[in-house]
Protein backbone atom coordinates (compact mmCIF):
# COMPACT_ATOMS: atom_id res chain seq x y z
CA UNK A 1 0.00 0.00 0.00
CA UNK A 2 2.82 2.54 1.04
CA UNK A 3 4.79 1.89 -2.41
CA UNK A 4 2.57 3.63 -4.49
CA UNK A 5 2.77 6.61 -2.40
CA UNK A 6 6.62 6.13 -1.95
CA UNK A 7 6.92 6.30 -5.90
CA UNK A 8 4.52 9.21 -5.99
CA UNK A 9 6.54 11.24 -3.40
CA UNK A 10 10.22 10.00 -5.48
CA UNK A 11 8.20 10.99 -8.59
CA UNK A 12 7.41 14.76 -7.09
CA UNK A 13 10.28 14.96 -5.59
CA UNK A 14 12.98 14.22 -8.50
CA UNK A 15 10.00 16.18 -10.84
CA UNK A 16 10.68 19.35 -8.78
CA UNK A 17 14.28 18.84 -7.83
CA UNK A 18 14.63 19.19 -11.63
CA UNK A 19 12.96 21.93 -12.72
CA UNK A 20 14.56 23.77 -9.81
CA UNK A 21 18.21 23.01 -11.42
CA UNK A 22 16.40 24.42 -14.53
CA UNK A 23 15.11 27.35 -13.10
CA UNK A 24 18.14 28.39 -11.26
CA UNK A 25 19.26 28.01 -14.80
CA UNK A 26 18.08 30.15 -16.11
CA UNK A 27 17.98 32.50 -13.36
CA UNK A 28 22.00 32.62 -14.06
CA UNK A 29 21.07 33.67 -17.72
CA UNK A 30 18.89 36.42 -16.55
CA UNK A 31 21.48 37.57 -13.52
CA UNK A 32 23.78 37.96 -17.06
CA UNK A 33 21.21 39.83 -18.45
CA UNK A 34 20.33 42.10 -15.67
CA UNK A 35 24.57 42.74 -15.69
CA UNK A 36 25.02 44.04 -19.02
CA UNK A 37 23.28 46.27 -21.45
CA UNK A 38 21.41 49.31 -20.93
CA UNK A 39 18.52 50.03 -17.64
CA UNK A 40 15.23 48.55 -19.16
CA UNK A 41 17.62 45.32 -20.67
CA UNK A 42 18.43 44.92 -16.69
CA UNK A 43 14.99 45.75 -15.18
CA UNK A 44 13.54 42.62 -17.89
CA UNK A 45 16.19 40.43 -16.33
CA UNK A 46 16.04 41.04 -12.75
CA UNK A 47 12.08 40.76 -13.03
CA UNK A 48 13.44 36.75 -14.89
CA UNK A 49 15.85 36.77 -11.94
CA UNK A 50 12.72 36.92 -8.73
CA UNK A 51 10.93 34.74 -10.86
CA UNK A 52 13.40 32.30 -10.73
CA UNK A 53 14.09 32.76 -7.24
CA UNK A 54 10.58 33.11 -5.92
CA UNK A 55 9.73 29.65 -7.83
CA UNK A 56 12.78 27.90 -6.16
CA UNK A 57 11.74 28.85 -3.10
CA UNK A 58 8.48 28.07 -3.32
CA UNK A 59 9.23 24.61 -4.33
CA UNK A 60 12.06 24.66 -1.51
CA UNK A 61 9.07 25.23 0.77
CA UNK A 62 7.15 22.23 -0.68
CA UNK A 63 9.77 19.93 -0.36
CA UNK A 64 11.35 20.61 2.48
CA UNK A 65 8.67 21.94 4.90
CA UNK A 66 10.51 25.54 5.58
CA UNK A 67 8.06 27.94 6.01
CA UNK A 68 9.47 31.33 5.86
CA UNK A 69 10.52 30.41 1.99
CA UNK A 70 7.22 30.56 1.23
CA UNK A 71 6.59 34.07 2.41
CA UNK A 72 10.09 35.09 0.62
CA UNK A 73 8.34 33.23 -2.33
CA UNK A 74 5.28 35.37 -2.39
CA UNK A 75 6.70 38.65 -1.99
CA UNK A 76 9.53 38.54 -4.43
CA UNK A 77 6.98 37.05 -7.15
CA UNK A 78 4.22 39.86 -6.24
CA UNK A 79 7.11 42.39 -5.57
CA UNK A 80 8.63 41.46 -8.16
CA UNK A 81 5.84 41.97 -11.05
CA UNK A 82 4.63 44.85 -9.49
CA UNK A 83 7.87 47.01 -9.33
CA UNK A 84 8.71 45.89 -12.85
CA UNK A 85 6.01 47.34 -14.11
CA UNK A 86 6.61 50.51 -11.97
CA UNK A 87 9.69 50.91 -12.85
CA UNK A 88 9.03 50.34 -16.51
CA UNK A 89 6.50 52.98 -16.41
CA UNK A 90 9.20 55.26 -14.89
CA UNK A 91 11.81 54.40 -17.70
CA UNK A 92 9.38 55.36 -20.30
CA UNK A 93 8.29 59.01 -18.89
CA UNK A 94 10.38 61.32 -20.40
CA UNK A 95 12.11 63.74 -17.96
CA UNK A 96 10.01 66.88 -16.81
CA UNK A 97 6.91 64.85 -17.43
CA UNK B 1 15.48 0.35 -7.11
CA UNK B 2 11.76 -0.31 -9.46
CA UNK B 3 10.94 3.03 -8.04
CA UNK B 4 14.12 5.11 -9.15
CA UNK B 5 14.15 3.01 -13.08
CA UNK B 6 10.57 4.24 -13.00
CA UNK B 7 10.88 7.51 -12.40
CA UNK B 8 13.81 8.06 -14.34
CA UNK B 9 11.82 6.15 -17.89
CA UNK B 10 9.00 8.81 -16.93
CA UNK B 11 11.11 11.52 -16.74
CA UNK B 12 12.79 10.94 -20.28
CA UNK B 13 9.76 10.15 -21.74
CA UNK B 14 7.72 13.73 -20.75
CA UNK B 15 10.99 15.23 -21.24
CA UNK B 16 11.52 13.83 -25.25
CA UNK B 17 7.81 14.43 -25.87
CA UNK B 18 8.31 18.06 -24.91
CA UNK B 19 11.47 18.05 -26.91
CA UNK B 20 9.69 16.42 -29.89
CA UNK B 21 6.93 19.37 -29.67
CA UNK B 22 9.41 22.22 -29.48
CA UNK B 23 11.23 20.75 -32.26
CA UNK B 24 8.16 20.27 -34.55
CA UNK B 25 6.93 24.18 -33.89
CA UNK B 26 3.36 22.89 -32.67
CA UNK B 27 1.63 20.61 -31.15
CA UNK B 28 2.16 16.61 -31.97
CA UNK B 29 -1.20 15.98 -29.85
CA UNK B 30 -3.79 18.91 -29.32
CA UNK B 31 -3.67 20.15 -26.11
CA UNK B 32 -7.33 19.38 -25.14
CA UNK B 33 -7.06 15.55 -26.60
CA UNK B 34 -3.88 15.15 -24.30
CA UNK B 35 -5.57 16.48 -21.34
CA UNK B 36 -8.27 14.50 -21.82
CA UNK B 37 -6.31 11.28 -22.64
CA UNK B 38 -3.92 12.35 -19.44
CA UNK B 39 -7.30 12.54 -17.35
CA UNK B 40 -9.02 9.21 -18.46
CA UNK B 41 -5.25 7.34 -17.67
CA UNK B 42 -4.95 8.32 -14.13
CA UNK B 43 -8.59 7.05 -13.46
CA UNK B 44 -7.75 4.26 -15.04
CA UNK B 45 -4.29 3.69 -12.97
CA UNK B 46 -6.73 5.03 -9.46
CA UNK B 47 -9.38 2.08 -10.34
CA UNK B 48 -6.51 -0.41 -10.95
CA UNK B 49 -5.23 0.80 -7.70
CA UNK B 50 -8.42 0.42 -6.05
CA UNK B 51 -9.03 -3.00 -7.26
CA UNK B 52 -5.91 -4.16 -6.03
CA UNK B 53 -6.30 -2.84 -2.42
CA UNK B 54 -5.36 0.40 -2.24
CA UNK B 55 -7.97 2.97 0.03
CA UNK B 56 -9.25 5.02 -2.53
CA UNK B 57 -8.08 8.75 -1.18
CA UNK B 58 -4.39 7.26 -1.34
CA UNK B 59 -4.79 6.73 -4.83
CA UNK B 60 -6.18 9.58 -5.77
CA UNK B 61 -3.24 11.54 -3.62
CA UNK B 62 -0.53 9.24 -5.21
CA UNK B 63 -1.71 9.50 -9.06
CA UNK B 64 -2.21 13.27 -8.35
CA UNK B 65 1.36 13.53 -7.31
CA UNK B 66 2.97 11.90 -9.98
CA UNK B 67 0.98 13.72 -12.59
CA UNK B 68 2.76 16.64 -11.09
CA UNK B 69 6.13 15.74 -10.90
CA UNK B 70 5.39 15.10 -14.84
CA UNK B 71 4.42 18.24 -15.35
CA UNK B 72 7.69 19.45 -13.57
CA UNK B 73 9.67 17.56 -15.73
CA UNK B 74 7.51 18.79 -18.74
CA UNK B 75 8.59 22.66 -17.62
CA UNK B 76 12.40 21.55 -17.62
CA UNK B 77 12.80 21.55 -20.98
CA UNK B 78 11.23 25.21 -21.81
CA UNK B 79 13.26 26.63 -18.80
CA UNK B 80 16.37 25.76 -19.56
CA UNK B 81 15.95 26.29 -23.91
CA UNK B 82 14.78 30.17 -22.73
CA UNK B 83 18.35 30.00 -20.45
CA UNK B 84 20.05 29.11 -23.80
CA UNK B 85 18.41 31.34 -25.67
CA UNK B 86 18.83 34.12 -23.08
CA UNK B 87 22.71 33.50 -23.73
CA UNK B 88 22.45 33.01 -27.60
CA UNK B 89 21.13 36.47 -29.10
CA UNK B 90 23.35 39.28 -27.79
CA UNK B 91 23.98 42.61 -28.45
CA UNK B 92 25.72 41.82 -31.57
CA UNK B 93 22.09 41.01 -33.33
CA UNK B 94 21.03 44.88 -33.27
CA UNK B 95 18.70 46.79 -30.95
CA UNK B 96 15.58 45.20 -31.75
CA UNK B 97 17.05 42.23 -29.94
CA UNK B 98 15.45 43.51 -26.85
CA UNK B 99 12.17 42.56 -28.15
CA UNK B 100 13.31 38.88 -28.32
CA UNK B 101 14.75 38.39 -24.68
CA UNK B 102 11.51 40.41 -24.16
CA UNK B 103 9.68 37.14 -25.55
CA UNK B 104 12.08 34.84 -23.82
CA UNK B 105 11.55 36.14 -20.14
CA UNK B 106 7.98 36.06 -20.88
CA UNK B 107 8.67 32.39 -21.54
CA UNK B 108 10.26 31.64 -18.33
CA UNK B 109 7.44 33.59 -16.65
CA UNK B 110 5.08 31.47 -18.21
CA UNK B 111 6.21 28.19 -17.84
CA UNK B 112 6.91 28.84 -14.31
CA UNK B 113 3.48 30.41 -13.87
CA UNK B 114 1.62 27.56 -15.56
CA UNK B 115 3.85 24.54 -13.36
CA UNK B 116 2.51 26.56 -9.80
CA UNK B 117 -0.92 26.67 -10.62
CA UNK B 118 -1.10 22.98 -12.49
CA UNK B 119 1.21 21.76 -10.04
CA UNK B 120 -0.67 23.24 -6.92
CA UNK B 121 -3.76 22.57 -8.61
CA UNK B 122 -2.64 18.40 -8.76
CA UNK B 123 -1.30 18.45 -5.37
CA UNK B 124 -4.25 20.68 -3.51
CA UNK B 125 -2.31 23.44 -2.43
CA UNK B 126 -4.40 26.58 -3.09
CA UNK B 127 -2.10 28.99 -2.15
CA UNK B 128 0.27 27.78 -4.61
CA UNK B 129 -2.49 27.99 -7.21
CA UNK B 130 -3.61 31.81 -6.17
CA UNK B 131 0.27 33.10 -6.25
CA UNK B 132 0.88 31.29 -9.53
CA UNK B 133 -2.61 32.76 -11.01
CA UNK B 134 -1.66 36.43 -9.66
CA UNK B 135 1.32 36.25 -11.40
CA UNK B 136 -0.17 34.26 -14.71
CA UNK B 137 -1.99 37.01 -14.68
CA UNK B 138 0.58 40.24 -14.35
CA UNK B 139 2.90 38.65 -16.90
CA UNK B 140 1.43 40.10 -19.69
CA UNK B 141 0.99 43.56 -18.19
CA UNK B 142 4.91 43.21 -17.03
CA UNK B 143 6.10 42.15 -20.71
CA UNK B 144 3.95 45.41 -22.40
CA UNK B 145 5.19 47.77 -19.75
CA UNK B 146 9.17 46.06 -20.56
CA UNK B 147 8.35 46.96 -24.57
CA UNK B 148 7.18 49.85 -23.81
CA UNK B 149 10.19 51.38 -22.01
CA UNK B 150 12.20 50.42 -24.49
CA UNK B 151 10.52 51.39 -27.48
CA UNK B 152 10.15 55.04 -25.82
CA UNK B 153 13.57 55.28 -24.23
CA UNK B 154 14.82 54.09 -28.01
CA UNK B 155 13.22 57.11 -29.54
CA UNK B 156 13.97 59.52 -26.88
CA UNK B 157 17.82 58.27 -27.99
CA UNK B 158 17.17 58.79 -31.58
CA UNK B 159 16.30 61.59 -31.06
CA UNK B 160 18.98 62.67 -29.12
Amino acid sequence: MTDILALAELTFFWGAFTFMIATAFAGLCAIRLALKGEAVTSLMGVSALTTAAGVSLYLIQILFEIEFARDTAIALLVLGAVGTIIFARLFRMEEGK
Amino acid sequence: MIEEIFVFVYAIIVILFVGLNIRKGSFIVEPTKLLFLVIILSILATMVLYLRGVDLYLAIKSIAKIVAGGIMFAGTLPMILAGIGLFRFGDEFGPNIFYVRNHIVGVIDAVASLVMIFAGLLIFRLDLVAVGFFFFVLIPFCGNALANAYYYSYQRRLRE
